[in-house]
């Protein structure tokens, strides 16, 4: 039916539900009203009033002036957005904001880019009429922050600050304080930024329509800068980002609202942690030890070394005496090359990724129940779904953007169910709070499906339809014993009821999980459960359900995608198939190993019992992050030949025969795949820093120097010409064909791609349901009586992994070390204040760390994070791993603690 | 407003509500501490700031407000009456100046003049004075008869719940009652809007803090028909299927919070039973408001009752799809809830036949002390004014030039246009003016309308809640100019004052910025010559 509304007497065809404003936009153009309190990712909220146009109901009818912004357009409406009278109100209303406003212009931060001076001269005023009256143009400036400003004198009290804090970002910081005119902005309790609970995202000041709120980089100022929009690499969300580079230096980043990722948000790593990328500390020329002590050489002199110490290696001990390790910091198409150095010219499938310290039980519990190691859906659904499932895993700190919409979901009402031992953030916002004792994912969920199967409220017809095995799993679910369960996990069997019947009985339930799931003895089992859930109550392949991972790493996805796994190729090809290896060979013209390759953790072991010589890393700190970390360098520091690439001189590349200096993602271009499987451009911002490369373009160069001839470096290529005729998720994707919002694999000959995969049926055909029963780790069962605490480890909003980059920001200031969340009883029965040096001892080893005394944590557990060398926890970490995946088990180690003896 | 804000105070909801909390937090030093603040945030999820913010809102909880130890009345009637400056000096004789605040307004119109002091209100002419004025009707008595009784309720409640709830809201349909509050909305169309959005809670908020100086017929309702208000919520709870009605009350009058406090409680442990054996649940709850006249203004109270800052919400949603805690909600006033159960005991049809067609039933006017009868008048709709001002209010006391009627928002009255009008609201709504509230103060002849008008502005940017640029800027830069006038003779300029004027009134987002022009308008065509002295020409 065609509805019609007339903008000064000429018909427009209206939208259902849209406002005057919105219609008007869309027919004339966004600037065509005028607004100040409008932000495209806010709720409307009226306040300015310049967008008021007049409506009459009918032809000739009676005028009435409306706020177009939240007034609903309806059919036979005729609008006048620019009478006379309209345009004298929005001067007049700009005349009374700027009675209260610094005539500054030429010398604010905003200027050319100052919402209130482009409003201003719209409506063409020229003077102000009022005599001089109260206002509040001397209020103090805020510098209290590392990274956030304020000058509220240039403050319009539009709230849009105020509005971001809480709809945006949800943490109510902000808030307009006293009323009418007196009406302020306050951060806290009329506190500044520092001493608030800001956590530095910047959405305020992204909100900000002048410059009262900004920040030290004066993104506000973009006025000569050039505007690239690339992807984040603080995590795998796959924030965009329009980084602002002036006279060849990054100046500001910003967060684009037409972004369907993060819709105009980020977080204060992604928007501000940037100032790593020209730190003095970037290494600049490619290093090789000699004597002990890293020297600068020629990268002729330092291919050419490794070139002849590989092919040593080669014809002495054999090809599988060499093994890499990818980074899921860095492209797809690097990874890919990574992955194509390794196989095709050193002819090894010792390659893997950090993918196998963080989600590797995910790909593979994913693939044994559905046949895809990868999200089932999009961070999209969240806005459909009724109950969202977060278990190991806390966004708010290490997904800031997804974790801000979890909590702006929960806020609302929707039902949160949080397994984790920690009282997380979203914790304190979940309807059920599940905080059970480390280790033991498998009991808890074995107790959810046992309360869902005993209530009988599973999905029959999914079950029956759609899956197999359900019988034997269904006994085997019911014969667990509750109580024991119970005692198992410390959760209350009658709350775990509860929250199961709320996510089986939910319309749409979707689960996400992290390294809380996988990083354990029984991650991949835990995270078959956790599918078991999704297809017992048919929560699969429909809207706001599914099973969804948050990746860790930028590209962790990508990495695994580009075959940077030792028993799959490009594509998750299997290469011990005898057709996959006709395939593969005769895609790349050349013989390839045929044996599954070695695992990181059996890279070190193997290393130590001598049979592997090299190692190459790109971008990846083991020796910082990997468990055990007396062991890794242990391992590192036997080999023959390391090879690292790097930015920094990490606590790996100390250990290495050579560093090669890579450049960071501001300075190359590519794709990476963020964690709901969206494959994003990544565009050069500026170019490498002097005497550094891409890694893409190192190892092309490594590969022409090992006598396997490559053409130079361009991503697109590998991309269009490579990747997409190998990857058979990849066969639509072209460079050109990804635009802005990049495109969900699968993606199809024809370039359409999928939101949410097994819609239909899954991957491997009938969904498979896979039983486990509670195994109690290695590290208890040994260690237990010895060291009774346990300590998780887990990340911090303000770093990132290794801290190798956020360590060189201001980042540092917020977060200055790592630290050990201690709960109030355990404080005072060790005689452990708040701030003291705790000493934490394993059966590896012992860190000093400082005390947080939180009733965050239970009784008996700690947490901490291992961010800083100077602490390097992973020095306690021990060697259990995941049974099926050999992801670590960073997340329950034994331990004792004692007050330290250094303050 | 925040969706946010509302859902986690709504979580808490109003058995643990976060503004009573917050009000109590103050009740001993005057405004609660910093680490109440904080722990209270940390209890209901929220920012130190959404606390903080909700705190310097207040004019009886605020932290610069803490020191006042009383306070003078400083509503239009007083003002008039020209009173109040003696209050005060006579308060200073007790209190240091800066213990001296000011209330608007206490309801004591008819004796124009007052003063609150310890939870309580006070004569200003004499603290001992009881509280008294003239209550009488013309026409119908349906407001100002024999108070109902819990005995009265009950049996009424066994009627209402035998009968479905579509059956009474075609009563309340078919009276044409609308809302007295001053918009004058039909209560059917709400109700019937609300009762028909799918929710598993809705709320039925009487709005008791239709702050309007020179108004006190809710006062009126509240201490002495108490019964019919409640009454009218259970109704309005039972039509729409809400099971908790809120009251929130004015801090100004502190025995209207008192009185229904303790009878909601009775009447609850009254009607238990009943409602058990129906299995229908209704309860009560009343929350003391904490001085903000914006309060008013429905969807500014909805924000108070959920521990926001009481800015006004936009329209659409309106309360009856999203209202308290984002639950469908209908708000009304006190005098239109308390006409339901004289409607669902008479019939609507009944209802309607009283007054005039648009304009059915009857409305209360309050009168100030500058009737020879001050009191509260319950009269037809559309009585002559000149009735209700000659014969029932038995004429001035002294020389009046004007009336403002219904508000500080209402209408500037002539004198010479009082034989014009009659009490409804489409005889005032023609002639330029508002019934609003129908309270009627008067402005003697001596008092200059210069002066008058700089009370209406300095009035709004008192309370305006500072949300919308036109209000929050406009009444601020009208008051000062209006006061340099005053002060230093200093002429207006009188295109710059129109530009205020209409900015104001097409601009604003709710009646408080919006409805300022209408009285200031009134002034400026009535008493041009009076005022052009003021102006630039």
């Amino acid at each position: 039916m065609n509805q019609i509304a007339y903008i000064d007497n000429k018909p427009f065809q209206l939208n259902q539900g849209e406002t005057i404003l919105q219609f008007l936009r869309r027919q004339c153009g966004d600037s065509y009203v005028p607004t100040l309190c409008d932000a495209p990712n806010l709720e409307v909220y009226g306040a300015c009033r310049v967008c008021t146009v007049d409506v009459a109901l009918s032809e000739n009818g009676a005028m009435k002036s409306v706020a177009s912004c939240h007034t609903p357009v309806m059919p036979g409406m005729f609008i006048f957005p620019h009478t006379d009278r309209i345009q004298r109100l929005r001067k007049n209303i700009i005349e009374l904001v700027l009675t209260d406003h610094p005539k500054d212009c030429l010398t604010c931060e905003a200027n050319h880019n100052c919402e209130l001076q482009e409003v201003a001269a719209l409506t063409g005023i020229r003077e102000i009429r009022y005599e001089e009256g109260k206002n509040h143009l001397h209020v103090e400036k805020d510098t209290s922050h590392p990274y956030m400003r304020s000058d509220l004198s240039k403050c319009i009290n539009c709230s849009r600050c105020v509005r971001a804090c809480d709809e945006v970002q949800g943490q109510f910081v902000l808030s307009m304080a006293g009323r009418g005119f007196d009406a302020h902005i306050t951060k806290g309790m009329n506190s500044n930024f520092s001493d608030s609970a800001c956590v530095s995202c910047g959405a305020c000041v992204q909100a900000c329509p002048t410059s009262a709120i900004s920040d030290v980089f004066q993104s506000k100022f973009t006025k000569g800068a050039t505007v690239t929009r690339t992807i984040c690499t603080y995590c795998g969300v796959g924030c965009n980002l329009n980084v602002a580079m002036q006279n060849g230096k990054i100046k500001s980043i910003t967060a684009p609202y037409d972004a369907e990722v993060n819709n105009g948000h980020t977080c204060l790593k992604g928007r501000y942690a940037f100032s790593f990328y020209n730190h003095p500390d970037r290494i600049t020329s490619p290093l090789m030890k000699k004597n002990g002590k890293f020297e600068p050489v020629s990268w002729d002199e330092a291919y050419q070394y490794i070139a002849s110490k590989l092919k040593g290696i080669i014809s002495q001990v054999g090809s599988d005496a060499i093994a890499g390790i990818s980074s899921a910091r860095c492209t797809n198409e690097e990874n890919y090359l990574m992955q194509k150095l390794m196989r095709v010219v050193i002819g090894t499938n010792n390659i893997d990724s950090c993918a196998r310290v963080c989600h590797s039980p995910t790909a593979l519990g994913m693939q044994q129940t559905f046949g895809t190691g990868a999200a089932t859906n999009s961070i999209r659904d969240l806005a459909f779904t009724s109950c969202i499932m977060v278990i190991g895993a806390n966004p708010t700190d290490a997904h800031p953007v997804t974790g801000a919409k979890i909590k702006q979901q929960a806020m609302k009402g929707k039902k949160l169910i949080v397994i984790d031992p920690r009282r997380t953030e979203l914790a304190k916002y979940a309807h059920y709070h599940l905080q059970l004792r480390p280790g033991t994912n498998v009991a808890l969920l074995n107790m959810m499906l046992y309360f869902i199967l005993h209530e009988k409220a599973e999905d029959h017809n999914f079950i029956s339809m759609r899956t197999e095995g359900f019988e034997d799993f269904r006994t085997h679910v019911l014969s667990q014993n509750i109580d024991e369960l119970e005692k198992i996990t410390g959760v209350n069997k009658n709350l775990v009821r509860e929250a199961a019947l709320v996510y089986a009985q939910s319309d749409a339930a979707m689960s996400f999980h992290g390294l809380g799931v996988t990083e354990h003895t029984q991650g991949s089992y835990t995270v078959m459960l956790i599918a078991d859930l999704a297809m017992l109550t048919g929560n699969i392949g429909k809207r706001g359900a599914g099973v969804n991972p948050l990746r860790g790493q930028n590209n962790v996805q990508g990495a695994a995608d580009m075959g940077c796994q030792p028993h799959q190729g490009a594509g998750y090809l299997d290469i011990t198939d005898p057709d996959i290896i006709k395939l593969y060979e005769s895609f790349y013209g050349c013989e390839l190993p045929q044996n599954i390759g070695l695992k990181i953790p059996q890279m070190y072991q193997a290393t130590l019992d001598g049979k592997l010589k090299a190692m190459w890393i790109m971008g990846e700190d083991v020796a910082q992050t990997d468990p055990n970390t007396q062991l890794v360098k242990e391992a590192l520091s036997k080999l023959d030949l390391l090879v690292v690439q790097e930015l920094f001189i990490t606590e790996t590349a100390k250990l290495a025969h050579v560093i090669l200096p890579g450049a960071s993602f501001f300075e190359k271009s590519g794709t990476f795949t963020n964690g709901e499987r969206r494959i994003q451009r990544v565009q050069k911002v500026i170019d490498p820093i002097r005497g550094t490369k891409p890694d893409g373009q190192i190892i092309t160069e490594m590969m022409n120097q090992l006598g396997y001839p490559q053409p130079i470096f361009d991503n697109e290529k590998i991309l269009d010409q490579e990747i997409a005729q190998i990857v058979p998720f990849f066969a639509g994707v072209t460079w050109n064909s990804l635009g802005i919002n990049g495109k969900q694999w699968p993606v199809l000959k024809d370039g359409s791609d999928t939101e949410m995969l097994h819609a239909e049926s899954f991957k491997r055909g009938r969904g498979k349901f896979v039983h486990a029963s509670f195994q109690e780790s290695n590290e208890l069962i040994e260690y237990a009586e010895e060291y009774p605490y346990i300590i998780t480890t887990n990340r911090e909003l303000e770093h990132y992994n290794s801290g190798a980059m956020t360590r060189r920001t201001a980042n540092k200031e917020i977060l200055p070390e790592d630290l050990l969340l201690i709960h109030p009883d355990d404080a005072i029965n060790n005689n452990i204040q708040n701030g003291d040096m705790v000493c934490v001892i394993s059966a590896r080893g012992k860190v000093d760390i400082r005390a947080r005394i939180s009733t965050d944590v239970k009784p008996g557990v700690l947490s901490s994070t291992f961010h800083f060398p100077e602490i390097m926890l992973n020095n306690i970490t021990s060697n259990e791993c995941d049974t099926q995946a050999l992801c670590p088990e960073y997340k329950v180690v034994a331990c004792r603690i004692k007050k330290s003896k250094i303050s | 407003m925040s969706k946010n804000l509302s859902a986690l105070s709504g979580r808490k909801g109003l058995e643990n509500n976060l503004f009573e909390r917050i009000g109590k937090l103050a009740d001993t030093s005057g405004t609660p501490s910093q680490d109440d603040m904080r722990a209270l945030s940390e209890e209901f999820l929220i920012g130190e700031a959404n606390i903080y913010a909700t705190v310097s809102f207040y004019d009886f909880l605020k932290k610069e407000n803490t020191g006042i130890k009383a306070y003078v009345c400083n509503g239009s009637a007083c003002m008039t009456a020209g009173t109040q400056d003696k209050v005060r000096q006579h308060l200073k004789e007790h209190f240091l100046e800066n213990q001296i605040g000011e209330m608007s307004c206490l309801g004591r119109c008819h004796e124009g003049s007052a003063f609150h002091r310890d939870g309580k209100n006070y004569s200003g002419n004499n603290a001992h004075q009881q509280d008294h004025y003239h209550v009488e009707n013309f026409g119908t008595q349906l407001l100002t008869g024999t108070a109902l009784t819990i005995d009265d309720c009950i049996r009424q409640w066994k009627e209402c719940i035998n009968v479905s709830p579509d059956i009474l809201l075609h009563e309340i349909v078919s009276s044409g009652l609308r809302g007295r509050g001053g918009a004058g909305f039909p209560i059917g169309i709400k109700l019937e809007s609300c009762k028909n959005e799918i929710s598993e809670s809705k709320y039925i908020v009487c709005n008791a803090d239709e702050g309007d100086p020179g108004a006190y017929s809710d006062r009126y309702l509240l201490e002495k028909q108490p019964f019919s208000v409640l009454m009218g919520m259970m109704i309005a709870g039972y039509i729409i299927g809400a099971h908790d009605g809120v009251l929130y009350i004015r801090a100004e009058y502190p025995e209207s919070i008192q009185i229904i406090r303790q009878l909601a409680n009775e009447l609850m442990q009254a009607i238990q039973s009943e409602m058990a054996s129906h299995d229908f649940s209704f309860r009560f709850s009343i929350i003391q408001a904490r001085g903000a006249y914006i309060c008013g203004e429905e969807t500014a109270l909805l924000n108070s009752i959920e521990g926001q800052r009481p800015e006004v919400r936009v329209r659409p949603p309106y309360p009856v799809q999203n209202g308290l805690f984002n639950k469908p909600t209908v708000v009304n006033n006190v005098e239109t809830l308390a006409s339901l159960p004289w409607i669902i005991q008479n019939t609507g049809k009944s209802f309607a036949a009283i007054g005039i067609s648009k304009s059915s039933g009857t409305k209360l006017i309050s009168l100030d002390s500058h009737f020879n009868k001050p009191g509260i008048y319950e009269v037809d709709m559309g009585t002559p004014l000149s009735y209700v001002i000659d014969v029932m209010g038995a004429g001035f006391k002294t020389q009046i030039k004007a009336m403002q009627i219904g508000g500080p928002l209402g209408g500037i009255v002539p004198i010479h246009k009082v034989p014009e009008l009659n009490v409804d609201f489409e005889s005032f709504a023609s002639h330029g003016f508002l019934l609003g509230h129908a309270s009627i103060v008067c402005i003697p002849e001596n008092f200059s309308m210069i002066k008058y008008l700089e009370h209406l502005f300095k009035f709004t940017a008192h309370e305006s809640c500072g949300k919308c640029f036109p209000c929050r800027l406009g009444s601020l830069r009208g008051y000062e100019m209006i006061k340099r006038a005053v002060d230093n003779q200093k002429l207006m300029d009188r295109n710059l004052f129109d530009d205020l004027v209409e900015t104001m009134e097409l601009g604003s987002l709710c009646a408080l910025g919006g409805g300022l022009p209408l009285p200031v308008k009134n002034i400026l065509q009535y008493f041009n010559t009076e005022l052009s002295a003021h102006f630039t020409q």
